[in-house]
């Protein structure tokens, strides 16, 4: 579909391809228009019910028709979704969900991201060997019929191990993000809204949070656990990815806060818990989002780093930080154990941070 | 009486000590009167206009005396509660910049339609009719569709318009316009200042308008109020005030507009600077700058004397200037430095 707002040539009032014979104006009310009928090549002289409304409605003439008609080019692409004229009310979303359907890193990383779903929900899918079969007699045999990747250091079977680490990593990444991004995301906001006390004292905490080095940190606090379950460290990248979050949201609260139309919003009579959650939340979300995006390819990437130094996850759960782990020091004799799961953690990686920048460009406005 | 301020201060905690915005304001608003409150940046014009809305932000802002009285009641002695239900259904406020008072992220029927849906309890459908009405109102052409516009899509003036709906939407009694057109260009400027005050005559409403524009208010005021430092030193009729100010910083001011017929000679300016608020000079506040000034000016401060006595004089006009007479009686009440033969 034609991006019609960019490419248009701008407002012409004057051009001469109107034509006028085709929607007589005054044979339709203004202020209702029809979707469908008005072609495209109308569009850039404002159609006639705007030339109607504009001159008839406000005689201003000149000036003033040259915006409106100014406006109405800039005006909703109609687009199948019923975001149209006629359709119900775009929002800042449905907007953003139009720019992002268009761009291909987005559609490029988005397939990445739902086969990875895929994969991780139903791994049998693509595989119908099991990780934990293996055969010490195939040790880092390399690429055979029916075993693509070849065999690791145990024996064990690399493609069906990608495959299934992809499981490990993603409910990593999308459990860590989820919490970090509630957790830092309120503790923020409320914090730069309310301010004061509350906020010092959050951004004290805060401090003390970012001098943890987030490696030793896991060396210490991970090597005293003992459960096998991925939970642990979950947990310990929400509690040292918090204040990250936290900082940005509470900054673009108070970016979004100290704007005139939340001080507008608040002298028409809006109340505080409104004005944050409708003047200030959308306005200031968006940075979170995409921090929290491209956060999420960096925890897969943590959950590797921590299983390499052997206090993430532990054998015999799958995942591909365990298997770069355990394939590093072949890498001379079998570089394919330690290709694969680290080319599918930088794929799975790059396709997050992707597509974190595809919804930072989609969520701000003023690139429309 | 609609709006009364009495003796309002205001302070503000800045680090260079506290900033003394408005030192015992007192306007009066009627129903269907347009008060004109004139001053340059930091007379405290704007900070005034806030302690009424209650927007004012505290800290480091502080009310320190004074009342507002709103239809008899005292806006000071309320509950924040009660304040908020008081703005934008009784009053409201218009903004300087129109483009940045609106959310960006929210269409303008959304934003129409929130006064609806916060103050009285609609539906967001009928709060999106409502808001299609207002955009008519105020002559937005082909409303029903732009109202699911952005606000980045409409035009300066456009904006303007749509600010003034939301302000106008609950029919409130009293508006408050900070500079409305002071970001829009001149032929705008005429179209928003005309729309507003044909609204202002349909629904009765008072106005303050608040600017620095002496042209914008010559049109559309009733009365003026003229502020410095914190204090309003002249007011009047504004025609009245046009063909002889009572105050040597009101003729200053009107002196130094541009006109045709001084083509070629060089403007008018009013010596040295605003005081700063945190060290307000004792005695007149313009003092240091009058080129009237005697020893009483200067340990002195003038209360708002009467103006009625001497030409152009008459009920409801007031100078805060010791020699207001002379000022009045002679129109060159500007002293040796003036630029006029």
């Amino acid at each position: 579909m034609p991006d019609v707002r960019r490419t248009n040539p701008g407002p012409d009032p004057e051009s001469g391809d109107r034509r006028p014979g085709e929607h007589p104006p005054g044979d339709r009310p203004p202020g209702e228009h029809p979707p469908g009928d008005r072609p495209r090549g109308d569009w850039p002289d404002g159609g006639p019910d705007a030339e109607d409304g504009a001159v008839a409605g406000t005689g201003f003439g000149g000036s003033m028709d040259l915006a409106t008609n100014e406006g109405r080019t800039l005006e909703d692409d109609p687009g199948p979704d019923g975001g149209g004229p006629s359709g119900r009310p775009r929002s800042l979303w449905s907007d953003a969900w139009r720019d992002l359907r268009r761009n291909p890193v987005f559609l490029v990383s988005a397939l990445l991201i739902l086969f990875l779903a895929l994969i991780a929900m139903w791994p049998s899918l693509l595989t119908s060997g099991d990780p934990l079969d293996c055969d010490l007699a195939l040790a880092q045999e390399g690429s055979r019929p029916g075993h693509p990747f070849g065999f690791n250091g145990q024996g064990c079977d690399v493609y069906t191990r990608t495959v299934y680490g992809a499981r490990t990593s993603v409910t990593v990444g999308v459990c860590a993000t989820l919490g970090v991004a509630l957790l830092g995301g309120v503790l923020g906001a409320l914090a730069g809204f309310f301010g004061g006390l509350w906020d010092a004292l959050l951004s004290r905490l805060t401090d003390v949070f970012f001098a943890i080095p987030v490696v030793l940190g896991g060396l210490v606090l991970l090597s005293v656990v003992t459960s096998n379950s991925v939970w642990p460290v979950i947990g310990f990248m929400v509690l040292l990815g918090w204040p990250q979050i936290s900082r940005i949201s509470r900054g673009s609260v108070i970016t979004a806060k100290q704007h005139d139309y939340v001080q507008a919003a608040r002298a028409l009579g809006a109340s505080g818990p409104r004005m944050l959650l409708r003047h200030i939340a959308p306005n200031a979300i968006a940075p979170v989002i995409v921090v929290a995006t491209i956060a999420l390819g960096t925890y897969i990437a943590l959950e590797a780093t921590l299983s390499y130094l052997g206090v993430g996850l532990k054998p015999p759960t799958v995942s591909w930080g365990i298997d770069i782990s355990s394939a590093s020091p072949y890498i001379r004799n079998a570089p394919h154990m330690l290709l694969w799961p680290a080319g599918a953690l930088a794929v799975t990686v790059l396709a997050f941070i992707m597509l974190g920048d595809a919804v930072r460009d989609a969520l701000d406005p003023k690139l429309r | 009486m609609l709006l009364e301020v009495r003796d309002l201060r205001v302070e503000f905690a800045t680090r260079d000590g506290v900033a003394q915005a408005v030192n015992g304001v007192d306007y009066t608003v009627d129903a269907g009167e347009t008060l004109a409150v004139l001053g340059e940046s930091g007379s405290g014009k704007s900070v005034t206009a806030q302690a009424i809305m209650g927007i004012l932000d505290v800290p480091p802002g502080r009310i320190t005396g004074g009342e507002i009285l709103f239809k008899g009641r005292d806006l000071l002695k309320l509950k924040e509660e009660q304040r908020r239900s008081v703005r934008g259904a009784e009053m409201a406020m218009i903004f300087q910049d129109a483009l940045s008072s609106l959310n960006p992220v929210l269409t303008v029927g959304d934003q129409l339609g929130e006064m609806f849906v916060v103050h009285r309890g609609m539906s967001r459908k009928d709060a999106r009719a409502k808001a299609v009405e207002l955009m008519d109102r105020v002559r937005i052409p082909a409303a029903g569709q732009r109202v699911r516009d952005y606000p980045h899509q409409f035009s300066g003036g456009m904006r303007q318009r749509i600010m003034i709906a939301m302000a106008l939407a609950l029919e409130p009694d009293l508006i408050i316009a900070d500079e409305p057109t002071t970001a829009l260009d001149v032929t705008v400027q005429a179209q928003v200042m005309d729309l507003l005050a044909e609204l202002q005559r349909e629904y009765d409403m008072g106005l303050i308008l608040i600017t620095h524009d002496l042209g914008v208010v010559a049109d559309v005021a009733d009365r003026i109020a003229v502020m410095y430092a914190g204090r309003i030193v002249e007011t009047a009729p504004v025609h009245d005030l046009y063909k002889a100010p009572a105050h040597p910083y009101t003729r200053g001011l009107l002196d130094s507009i541009p006109r045709l017929d001084h083509k070629g000679r060089e403007l008018y300016a009013i010596k040295g600077l605003p005081p700063s608020l945190t060290a307000i000079p004792p005695g007149c506040p313009f003092h240091p700058r009058c080129p009237m000034a005697q020893d009483v000016c200067r340990t002195d401060v003038p209360p708002l004397y009467a103006v009625d006595r001497g030409p152009v004089s008459g009920p409801g006009r007031g100078s805060a200037c010791h020699f207001w007479l002379d000022c009045l009686e002679d129109s060159a009440c500007r002293g040796p430095a003036s630029d006029t033969p």
